[in-house]
């Protein structure tokens, strides 16, 4: 038993590989957690960047600067009354919203967090993933199926419309990514660790590899996967001020909480696609012009540096909090936390936590930098309407993506054409 | 399409220029939120709020001589004042105040129309109430003013 | 028959068929969605877009709009029953609950009825401090417009901006008068209130504070893709139907039709103003949107020429305390953010008028929503009753 565990720890390789039921659950576990804290802390990042972008101050009375206001929403949504309308087809009212978090949860088995911090590495993992959260949309069509009232059928159609179709324009970059994988080995990968080794042999992150393909597969992809999780400005059938109010109208309550937390992760899981594939997942920024031991060691203090920022920030807010009678509870809440905060930075400063730590820091980062242009996306533009929406999904971002994957292939075999045009005219033997 | 307005279009220039605008006023100090009631509006002098009559400060008496005045320039007839001579001062003093604060739309039209200035509305706004029973003022209540409860977090 | 005609056609009891919208038979019985060839909508009076109490019953197929019908009155406070019980001067007041985003052009305009008929003027002095405010106000009432509208597209942002502005304005009523919204700024003759000490300071800095903003709000949306999608070509108005439908205010003057009171019949001071009168090209979303944008810079123009030019003297005409004007009848109109507001007074010597009768522009312009809506998707509907800046205040008094 113990030999079981410690074998898989002395092996560098993800708990599929290793073929460890036990560390697979702990690993699933630790990503389920590790989502919803996720989800959780974008609540709160999301209210509060918001606000600021609008000049206001959002959330402050609930906890210090609001910090408990996602557990109170948590809560309340806890304690509603469920109520399901008359005519509801109970089966698939009650299954829609386990049907969309569960697919939404089961696109992280192949999230890479770190060489070898995947639960497992399947060899075709991007295709796993693609599958997966295409799964989604059905239940998406069952929610507003057995709502029993047409507003939510007409917004759940709209959006699994729209969800289908900015999914091609996403294959079409994801396959860009993908053949770019093969060109130096020979062979590509479908595996999700694959392509970031890929990058890292290849010595550039894909965004950066044959100008401007590289780049503009992966504007492709932002845009779609913007479009994919019915987010601004692509949010017509979830929105307050237009007549359909959205597929999860008549869920209340815990129910729509599911939603909520499947929206959320269902961001996370494509910003992880695109962080992988093209932003060179855990790789550490600059890991060949500024290699050697010691820019190593520099970049290993990151962790740390940013826990002690954000606790930095957290005492600044104390001591800058009101100093009267009813604010001494938020003040000491939010020094202690502050300091929980720098706790956890100095436990980030041992040298072998460091190590380890290093590959997750760098892949949630790039992630949240992503989570950070949602939240600013849907602070300044405004709401396409549906019809130009499915327009920009078909007419601009399919046939660009159509492009981009052929001249992606065209240049990934330049050199083969050219050898082999240069022999068939007798310039080359 | 001329190059340079397809180069914007192509490099989305104009979503840019959009997103620049909103990354400006992150800054908490942008924020222009008032924590009410932690931090209370500047009140201005002529701000019309509460109904108020006011008190000579050396005799001790109502400066209301019960001319009438404001009853009559009231345009819903909220105000009702009736008073009795004083044999010694030879003034007018008022007996009974009726003041609607449930109608009243915090007009001034009284205030203006008062010959001694003793009805003034003040800059108190914080006249909310858990009953009807408490709108109509008397005499006592338009020279006390609102007395809000202040909550303890 | 004209394209006007063609398209207001009447159904006959009994008729049917495509294209004829038979006003009666909109709310018949409910329509299930199953059936794909006409769906009776209702734009309930409580909605996040339709500013204020509105229900518009949308007649749609599929998502294209066949046809409208608007049902007002749920605001309907009996303004002008109630004028035929109160004096002149006790009246004024009310009026600035009609149109309560621009209380101080209401004032504007029934002060200056009530002077016409009496053959009065407010003094110089008063004239511009009322031209100052009300520019003032249309500023105001414009940026309520502009955050409202663009939160309907979709854009949260702007809102907040906006009002943040609007605030800058409420302070200045606030000193001057007393009252952030209902301002009761102005009474019958003049002005009762004095400019107070630091109103033409405060006035100057508002406008070089406000001008920067203004072109990041142009920043945010004039060129955003987005939003030109959105607006361009969605409710276009001819001019000949704005004409037809009485329409006035920037949705007429961005049809084309270059009339503004404030140029064509001045009042007030503005004969001394040199400001320009924006107008449109297409009679779409995006025009009215740009005229109403120039109308604020346009705005700004005008109230720094006056806080420059404030003459001194007295604010107050000389009229009599009890206001009895000779038997007769007036109409006059103003220029109000939203359109002709125009005031119809019959007195009968008496201190209370006989009858007031309130021409409200956004009444008149929401007329025009059936003419504009037809053919477009449901969402472009939101974003034509935003454009047409109504408020249900005045709609229905």
């Amino acid at each position: 038993m113990l030999d079981a565990i410690t074998n898989y720890l002395h092996s560098n390789a993800t708990p599929g590989e290793a073929g460890s039921m036990l560390w697979a659950t702990i690993y699933i576990l630790i990503i389920v957690i590790g989502i919803s804290l996720a989800v959780i802390a974008m609540n709160w990042l999301e209210r509060k960047i918001l606000a600021h972008m609008q000049i206001r101050l959002g959330p402050m009375r609930v906890g210090p600067h609001g910090l408990l206001q996602p557990f109170a929403d948590a809560l309340k949504l806890l304690i509603k009354e469920d109520i399901i309308p008359e005519n509801a087809d109970k089966l698939v009212f009650w299954s829609a919203p386990v049907v969309v978090t569960m697919t939404a949860f089961t696109t992280f088995l192949v999230v890479p967090f770190g060489r070898e911090h995947a639960v497992t590495d399947m060899n075709i993992g991007i295709l796993f993933m693609l599958g997966v959260s295409s799964l989604g949309v059905l239940g998406i069509i069952m929610a507003g199926w057995s709502s029993n009232s047409h507003y939510p059928l007409m917004g759940s159609l709209r959006s699994s419309a729209q969800m289908v179709s900015y999914e091609i324009a996403m294959g079409l970059a994801i396959v860009c990514a993908v053949l770019m994988t093969s060109l130096q080995t020979g062979t590509g990968t479908l595996s999700m660790i694959g392509i970031v080794e890929a990058q890292a042999q290849q010595q550039t992150w894909f965004i950066f590899k044959m100008f401007p393909l590289g780049f503009l597969a992966f504007a492709i992809f932002a845009i779609a996967m913007v479009a994919e999780t019915n987010r601004a400005p692509f949010d017509l059938p979830e929105a307050e001020s237009e007549l359909v109010a959205g597929f999860h109208t008549e869920y209340s309550g815990f129910r729509w909480s599911l939603f909520f937390l499947a929206e959320y992760a269902a961001m996370l899981a494509v910003s992880s696609i695109a962080v992988t594939l093209w932003l060179g997942g855990w790789m550490r920024p600059f890991p060949n012009w500024l290699n050697g031991g010691a820019w190593g060691l520099a970049f290993s203090f990151f962790p740390a540096l940013t826990l002690f920022v954000l606790a930095g920030l957290c005492l600044l807010g104390a001591v800058r909090m009101p100093k009267i009678p009813q604010m001494k509870i938020q003040t000491a809440g939010l020094t202690m936390f502050g300091l929980l905060l720098g706790f956890i930075g100095l436990v980030l400063l041992a040298p072998g936590v460091r190590e380890r730590v290093q590959d997750i820091y760098w892949f949630v980062v790039k992630v949240a930098f992503f989570m950070y242009l949602y939240i600013w996306y849907r602070g300044t533009f405004p709401r396409y309407r549906f019809d130009q929406l499915m327009k920009v999904g078909w007419k601009v971002l399919l046939p660009t993506g159509l492009g981009v994957l052929i001249a992606t292939a065209l240049w990934g075999l330049m050199p083969q054409i050219s050898s082999s045009v240069a022999r068939g005219l007798g310039v080359l033997p | 399409m001329s190059l340079s307005p397809l180069i914007r279009k192509i490099l989305l220039v104009d979503l840019v220029k959009g997103l620049k605008v909103t990354f400006k006023y992150q800054p908490p100090s942008e924020a222009v939120t008032e924590q009410y009631p932690l931090e209370r509006p500047v009140i201005y002098e002529r701000y019309r709020g509460q109904p108020r009559l006011k008190v000579d400060p050396e005799s001790g008496h109502s400066m209301c001589i019960v001319c009438n005045l404001c009853a009559l320039a009231c345009p819903e007839q909220l105000i009702v004042v009736k008073g009795e001579r004083n044999p010694v001062t030879k003034r007018k003093e008022p007996v009974s105040w009726s003041y609607d604060l449930s109608r009243c739309m915090f007009c001034g039209l009284c205030a203006e129309a008062c010959s001694t200035g003793a009805l003034e509305l003040s800059q108190d706004y914080e006249m909310a109430l858990y009953s009807r029973e408490g709108m109509v003022l008397d005499q006592a209540a338009l020279e006390r003013g609102p007395e809000p409860v202040q909550y303890v977090k | 028959m004209s394209d006007f005609e063609n398209d207001y056609r009447h159904a006959k009891p009994g008729q049917s068929g495509p294209g004829i919208v038979d006003y009666l038979d909109l709310e018949t019985k409910d329509q299930t969605y199953l059936d794909a060839t006409e769906l009776v909508l209702n734009m309930g009076p409580q909605h996040p877009s339709t500013h204020g109490v509105l229900r518009v019953i949308l007649k749609l197929d599929g998502e294209k709009v066949l046809g409208t019908e608007c049902v007002i009155g749920y605001l309907h406070r009996g303004v002008e029953k109630i004028a035929e019980n109160r004096t002149y001067a006790m009246f004024n007041p009310y009026v600035d609950r009609m149109d309560y985003v621009a209380a101080v052009s209401n004032g504007l305009g029934y002060c200056e009825a009530v002077e016409k008929l009496l053959n009065a003027e407010a003094p110089p002095r008063a004239q511009y401090i009322r031209v100052i405010l009300t520019e003032l106000c249309r500023i105001a009432s414009h940026q309520v417009w502009l955050g409202t509208h663009a939160l309907d597209i979709g854009a949260l942002t702007p809102l907040f901006y906006c009002f943040r502005d609007r605030e800058e304005i409420l302070k200045i009523f606030e000193k001057y008068c007393g009252a952030r919204l209902t301002t009761h700024a102005f009474r019958i003759g003049g002005c009762i209130y004095e400019a107070y000490d630091g109103f033409e300071q405060d006035c100057l800095k508002f406008c070089e504070h406000f001008l920067p903003k203004l072109n990041e709000y142009e920043e945010l949306l004039t060129t955003n893709r987005i939003w030109v999608r959105r607006t361009k070509g969605v409710g276009i108005l001819k001019p000949e139907d704005c004409i037809a439908l009485g329409v006035t205010g920037p949705v007429l003057r961005a049809s084309g039709v270059k009339w503004d009171l404030r140029k064509a019949q001045p009042y007030e001071a503005y004969k001394n103003f040199e400001f320009e009168i924006p107008t449109g090209v297409n009679g779409d979303t995006y025009d009215r949107y740009l005229v109403r944008i120039e109308e604020m810079r346009q705005s700004v123009r005008i109230i720094r020429q006056a806080v420059e030019g404030l003459p001194t003297g007295p604010i107050m005409a000389k009229i009599p305390k009890v206001l009895k004007p000779p038997v007769g009848e007036i109409y006059h109109s103003i220029e109000a953010p939203k359109g002709e507001l125009g005031y119809f007074i019959v007195s009968d010597g008496s201190t209370q008028p006989y009858r007031v009768r309130v021409r409200p522009p956004s009444f008149v312009n929401l007329q025009a929503l059936d003419k504009m809506v037809r053919g477009l998707l449901v969402a472009d509907v939101v974003a034509v009753i935003g454009t047409l800046d109504i408020v249900l205040g005045e709609v229905d008094r």
